[in-house]
């Protein structure tokens, strides 16, 4: 994908639109340009003052360059808002014309790599102002250090260590410097969000309809998947190793790594078509709750195989007590970062019961967020993995303190979170498009690189396909042969694979991984994501379904369900699926918890054995008791979640799409529309740009039960 | 050995992240604090504590108990390095121990007094942000919520006497404060507490300069909680906006202002070239800021970005943050640019966002404002223990507090007279006197104050701001109640209400009255203005105003064309006309004096006069829109979209 493919599909397309649309488009590059030439200028001046040496000039040197330091970092954003702004103008042209082969975050990354191209052959390489010494005595780095020069002091902290090969290549260029972030950056202030609106935003009901085989899916599949991978790769390191391509070492544990790392889907491209395109809600919900956990196991994962350190000479054979250790390191930090995030969305979910905090939607929304960056926060700070805190503490929210909110704090909540997940995202995906070029230490190797493309491959069938057999032999509501594929299919790496490569980029096997990541990267978000639409259809899996078309989930649907022909029986299959732990832990969610948690269930004192009559009474919100009324705000939400947890609505949409799914996918493709059969126009008006429609729509898409109510 | 070092400095970073996490955390806890008292003080009514005096509060709470609490660990990285070798400071160090290189980045030059306590204890230190934290992060969307809701209708109605305020006020306050710190200066030199020398008259006019950004947040917010005179609170809050901007620009020229020879004699030429420097970068800025927010009023013009909402809103967001970014890379100041990108974004970009895009936008300014205000003031509370170079000058302090007072007076009632002349409807004595009562310090000028704390007057000066905002807040802020009863200033003055009585007859000439007095305020110049506003830039970067084809001269017809949005033409009853209409209103002046200009087809003005009896429900949007009231806003919305549907 050129750039040049890039700017025609918008300006070719937009022939039909007023010329000043036009205009406009070209005025951010100029001004893009405009920032990268303040830069140059800036690095050449600074470097120019630096020369001087005369020692009148220092400490007003010193101030200039810390002030030029602080415009580098300003344009450096600059080139990343611009590029986002970009990203956004084109995505709007793209919806607008309904070209669905390009998702945001592709677009980012094309976007990315031209800058990335012009900032490392455009710039020129300042000269390198580092000096190595070796006048300070001390046996280990400490994160400030004070030098004291020519009577004055200077503080400095510690920025990284670098490795004796790269000083060098350390000084080459100032601003391809500047945009190299941190990777800590991405871990505390990008993923985050990313990850907290996933959590915040799983399909409660058809999640937990499923939530069998999306464990299984996120826990044994990237388990097995990332053994399948750490192998195949080892194989291909040894071969690499015979044909003398492999410069450094390159052990089991690293290509375990890889595997680990490479496990974390992120299929944010398909998911994003198939809102879209309402496809199945069932497939939907395996995908994405797949993604979701599988981004949390692979990051302990990874961080378990980091860890794996046998005891002895031989560091890197195998260890039974390091790997039982390692394992054990797994599952305390899985488990302990999954109750710190349970434990603040419980805590969030009483403070906003007891508190009538909801008369002041801004506190209640402050409250909120504060609550669960604290989780990361907290998380973090006792060693636990802060992102996968953030994870479960997302979805404990969604599922209590979402009730207890005000109306008005809900769509504050989750528009917030919207709009965060969304900027980080394609921050994500422009930079990953940037660091191709800018970069500095990319190893690429072709075997390892072929391989791995092999590897995920096969690691994603060796997953899904036999998984989804085992899961079949459970499931009476089969997993069918279509949606496997698709799963397959749908084996995109993303922003979590790229932030655990770039986390460490040390070692040489680590810089190959990463350069191997990022390519895997671009090329699953380009050509698979590009090719969900042709699969869809291909494989004929229905689209235009909509979830909220399920019948109204009360319980006299429920009823009329029942006797109903082919969907009761499919609601039956489905209550099946859920093994008895799972509806154990519904009716003990349901008795006990969402009583305590929010306004909603049945009160306390009913469930409750008698003995503890009073801290019943002190739990139960008064609310509770005139819920017996029916028809209360938290009422119709308390119906909704019985709702769900009864687990008895099959989609009764009968009205399935599947005959005009195929005209879906090729109308969308090239991009003119056929108005032909009375679906598609229902269809097309639902994809349609009404405003408000599209508004109504996401907000009910996201949160399904609360658009009922 | 190699890989035990190793495995220690990993340690050593491991550590280093999880004091991040920790600091972090104990901010994160201290707001959530504050935000459950200030609920309960809400719900109970109590209105003399306001959300920012209660975090200071719990960040003096905190930063005690981290002073006396915590034990004093001893951290190595104190100790001094001597390095011959090195002649100046680079930006990077590069440090070679045992085989392993490091890199270091330059944080900044200590003086020599300042190493010791340096050294004390390490969370204490870590508690300590870097100051530019404060000019990047944490004022840029106060600042430019600010702008955003700044009510425009008021706002403009007052715009004399908001601007006369804001300029001449801050300079007169700035000298006045200068000149009487130079004296306490001279009085404490005198009584042997101050070297001679140390304290020259260019610092005392720093001070003055961010002594003179008043940040009346308390004060507004109980204003806007028992709306008070909408005319007060808007020459209030325009005051304390604008303030700002010309505070910060004022303390960077005056703290550029280096004479050749004496370096703090008089001198001609390097005071004129600190003006030159002053109107240089607020002009810059304000371009700046300005530019941004018409390339957003005409992306959203000319795009159907409105259909997706979110997307609207990112823009909205990047594009503001932009103006900020582009003027620090510029060399302007970031902050006056997000001021004056605020004022325009609401002026024109809002009447284009889709109306779930507006109530987006709005909120979330609104969400990072209420962070941003609280973590600023739980910081100051913390600052008042943590920071470790205090100097506290009981004489200097004293000076200071008279100072505030003194120059706040002479900003005030003189100005108010001056004003009085030009405006018919004049400015009360009651509403004088608030006004100097809500001299309010807070963010800006702390924000101003830790930015240089490297010598010792500007140590003193940090610690006296840090006390002169505390009393402010705590005090002033709590006596705001008691000050509107006992001036007698009306409160619970609905803005709606007070439009409403606008049609009915018994107030109908007392209205008009006011109306004109209002209408004569606004000079020539600020009349001009209107109507070019409302006659090209309007139809220009929005759906509103008359259409550019009428309004332009005939030869620069394609132009107008190109540039007026086909809505600006079409069907008058439609969302774009409803703003329009409310527009209209808000230029009211312009267009009642001229009802039968050419340039308002007679159509508009029929539906204008047919729509009176309805124009208090319009406004009544409009106010809630720009509004900080979050129920209103509720309102507006559903409102709005029934008058879509």
């Amino acid at each position: 994908m050129e750039p040049g493919d890039a700017a025609r599909p918008g300006s070719g397309r937009a022939t039909g639109t007023p010329p000043p649309r036009l205009l406009l488009l070209p005025l951010l590059p100029l001004l893009l340009g405009w920032g990268l030439r303040v830069a140059a200028a800036a690095s050449a001046s600074s470097s120019g003052a630096a020369a001087e040496d005369s020692s009148a000039m220092e400490e007003l040197a010193t101030e200039k360059e810390a002030e030029e330091s602080h415009r580098q970092d300003s344009v450096s954003l600059l080139t990343f808002i611009l590029l986002l702004t970009l990203t956004i103008l084109t995505i709007w042209l793209f919806k607008h014309r309904r070209v669905r082969f390009l998702h945001e975050t592709g677009l980012a990354m094309i976007y990315g790599l031209i800058v990335g191209v012009i900032l490392r052959y455009g710039t020129p390489a300042t000269s390198g102002r580092d000096k190595s010494l070796s006048c300070t005595q001390e046996d280990r780095a400490f994160s400030t250090l004070l030098v004291n020069v020519s009577g004055k002091f200077f503080e400095y902290t510690l920025k990284g260590e670098i490795s004796p090969g790269k000083i060098n290549s350390v000084e080459q260029n100032d601003m391809l410097r500047k945009v190299t972030f941190d990777p800590e950056v991405f871990f505390n202030i990008l993923l985050p969000p990313i990850i907290f609106h996933a959590g915040y935003s799983l399909k409660k009901r058809h999640f937990f309809r499923n939530l069998g085989s999306i464990l299984a899916y996120a826990f044994l599949g990237t388990a097995v998947s990332c053994f399948i991978i750490g192998n195949l790769m080892y194989g291909v390191v040894k071969l690499m190793k015979i044909m003398g391509q492999l410069s450094d070492k390159f052990y089991y544990t690293d290509c375990l790594f890889f595997g680990a790392i490479i496990s974390a889907t992120d299929p944010v491209t398909v998911l994003a078509i198939f809102n879209e395109l309402h496809a199945d809600v069932d497939l939907y919900a395996l995908l994405f709750g797949e993604s979701v956990l599988n981004d949390a196991v692979a990051i302990v994962l990874s961080s378990s195989i980091v860890a794996y350190q046998p005891a002895g000479l031989n560091t890197h054979a195998f260890d039974a007590a390091a790997f039982f250790k390692s394992v054990g390191i797994f599952l305390g930090i899985f488990s302990g970062s999954f109750t710190m995030g349970a434990v603040t969305g419980v805590v969030t979910a009483l403070v906003t019961k007891f508190t009538k905090l909801h008369c002041f939607p801004l506190l209640e929304t402050a409250l909120f967020f504060l609550m669960s960056w604290s989780t990361f926060l907290l998380a973090e700070a006792c060693g636990f993995t802060g992102v996968v805190a953030v994870l479960f503490c997302g979805i404990t929210q969604a599922h209590y303190t979402y009730n207890n909110l005000s109306v008005e704090s809900r769509s504050r909540t989750k528009q917030l979170f919207e709009v965060l997940h969304f900027l980080a995202e394609n921050f994500i995906f422009s930079y990953m498009g940037l660091a191709l070029f800018t970069f500095q230490k990319h190893v690429f190797s072709p075997i390892f690189i072929i391989g791995a493309f092999v590897a995920i491959f096969l690691g994603r069938a060796a997953h899904i396909y036999p998984l989804s057999f085992f899961l079949n032999l459970g499931r009476r509501h089969k997993i069918g042969w279509n949606f496997q594929h698709m799963m397959m299919f749908s084996g995109l790496r993303g922003a979590m694979a790229f932030a655990l490569a770039i986390r460490d980029t040390a070692s040489y096997a680590r810089q190959m991984m990463f350069t191997t990541t990022l390519l895997i990267v671009f090329f699953t978000v380009w050509i698979i994501g590009g090719g969900t639409t042709p699969m869809l259809s291909w494989l004929n899996i229905r689209v235009g379904v909509d979830p909220d078309q399920d019948p109204p989930p009360n319980n006299d649907s429920f009823q009329v369900l029942q006797g109903d022909g082919p969907d009761s029986a499919r609601g039956n299959r489905t209550k099946q699926e859920s093994a008895w732990i799972f509806r154990l832990w519904y009716s003990f969610d349901h008795n006990y918890l969402k009583p305590i948690l929010t306004h909603s269930g049945p009160p306390l004192t009913t469930t409750l054995p008698a003995w503890c009559g009073l801290l019943a009474r002190c739990l139960t919100s008064p609310q509770v008791y005139d819920n017996q009324e029916p028809l209360r705000e938290e009422d119709s939400d308390f119906i909704l979640t019985e709702g769900d947890l009864t687990l008895t609505y099959g989609d009764s949409t009968v009205t399935a799409n599947g005959s005009s799914s195929s005209h879906t996918a090729s109308t969308s493709l090239e991009g003119s529309r056929r108005t032909k059969s009375n679906s598609e126009e229902v269809l097309e008006r639902d994809l349609g740009m009404g405003d408000q429609k599209v508004s109504s729509r996401g907000t009910r898409l996201v949160f399904p039960l609360e658009d009922n109510a | 050995m190699e890989r035990q070092s190793r495995v220690m400095s990993e340690k050593d970073e491991y550590q280093f992240q999880h004091q991040g996490a920790v600091e972090l955390l104990v901010f994160n806890f201290l707001l959530i604090l504050t935000i459950l008292t200030i609920w309960l003080f809400k719900n109970h009514r109590f209105r003399f504590l306001h959300e920012t005096g209660g975090a200071m509060v719990y960040g003096l709470i905190m930063g005690l108990i981290l002073r006396y609490a915590t034990a004093p660990t001893d951290i190595e990285s104190g100790t001094v390095y001597d390095c011959v070798k090195l002649t100046f400071s680079p930006s990077t160090l590069l440090v070679n121990i045992t085989d392993q290189v490091y890199e270091y980045k330059y944080k900044r030059e200590i003086s020599q007094h300042n190493i010791n306590p340096h050294q004390g204890n390490a969370i204490l230190e870590k508690m300590t942000f870097d100051p530019e934290i404060f000019f990047n992060v944490l004022l840029p969307p106060i600042i430019f919520h600010a702008g955003y809701s700044l009510k425009k209708r008021h706002f403009f109605q007052n715009l004399g006497s908001i601007l006369t305020y804001a300029f001449l006020g801050t300079a007169i306050s700035c000298i006045v404060i200068g000149l009487i710190m130079y004296g306490f200066v001279k009085a404490m030199i005198h009584a042997g507490q101050l070297k001679n020398g140390d304290f020259h008259f260019t610092d005392c006019l720093f001070f003055g300069s961010l002594m003179s950004a008043t940040d009346p947040v308390t004060v507004l917010a109980i204003f806007h909680e028992l709306h008070v005179d909408p005319d007060l609170y808007t020459l209030l809050f325009g005051e304390s906006v604008l303030n700002d901007a010309v505070a910060i620009v004022l303390t960077y020229s005056i703290s550029i202002y280096s004479p050749k020879e004496n370096p703090n004699a008089f001198d001609a030429a390097a005071f004129f070239q600190s003006v030159g420097n002053f109107l240089g970068i607020f002009a810059g800025s304000f371009a700046m800021g300005s530019a941004y927010a018409i390339i957003t009023a005409l992306l959203t013009k000319f795009t159907k970005l409105c259909e997706f909402p979110m997307l609207e809103t990112g823009l909205f967001f990047l594009l503001s943050w932009s103006a900020f970014l582009s003027a620090e890379a510029a060399g302007l100041t970031g902050i006056v640019a997000v001021l004056f990108c605020g004022v325009t974004q609401a002026h024109y970009t809002y009447n284009n966002l889709s109306s779930d895009s507006k109530i987006r936008t709005k909120q979330l300014f609104e969400f990072m404002n209420f962070l941003a205000e609280n973590v600023i003031f739980c910081y100051m509370g913390l600052a008042l223990f943590t920071f470790q170079n205090h100097i506290f000058n009981a004489l200097f302090i004293l000076g200071a507090f008279l100072a505030i007072f003194v120059a706040r007076a002479c900003n005030i009632y003189p100005l108010s007279f001056l004003l009085n002349l030009g405006r018919k409807q004049k400015i009360p004595w009651n509403f004088q006197h608030m006004m100097m009562f809500s001299g309010l310090r807070g963010a800006i000028a702390f924000a101003l104050a830790i930015r240089n704390t490297e010598s010792q007057p500007k140590q003193m000066m940090f610690t006296t701001t840090l006390l002169l905002v505390f009393f402010t807040v705590w005090v002033f802020g709590g006596g705001t109640t008691p000050m509107l009863t006992w001036l007698q200033i009306r409160v619970g003055v609905d803005l709606d209400e007070n439009l409403k009585e606008d049609p009915s007859s018994q107030h109908q000439e007392a209205n008009n009255l006011d109306k004109n007095m209002t209408k004569a305020e606004s000079a020539r110049l600020f009349r001009m203005w209107y109507s070019f506003d409302h006659k090209y830039l309007k139809p220009i970067l929005t759906h509103s105003g008359p259409p550019l084809t009428t309004t332009l001269p005939e030869w620069c017809g394609p132009i107008s064309r190109l540039l007026t949005s086909p809505q600006a033409y079409g069907e008058q009853p439609k969302e774009d006309d409803v703003e329009c209409i409310v527009n209209q209103d808000e230029l009211a002046i312009n267009y009642q004096e001229q009802a039968s200009s050419p340039c308002s087809p007679p159509a508009r003005l029929g539906l204008d006069q047919k729509a009176s009896p309805q124009t208090p429900g319009k406004e009544n949007i409009y106010e809630g829109d720009l509004g900080l009231g979050g129920y209103e806003l509720k309102l507006e919305q559903t409102l709005g979209q029934s008058q879509l549907n």
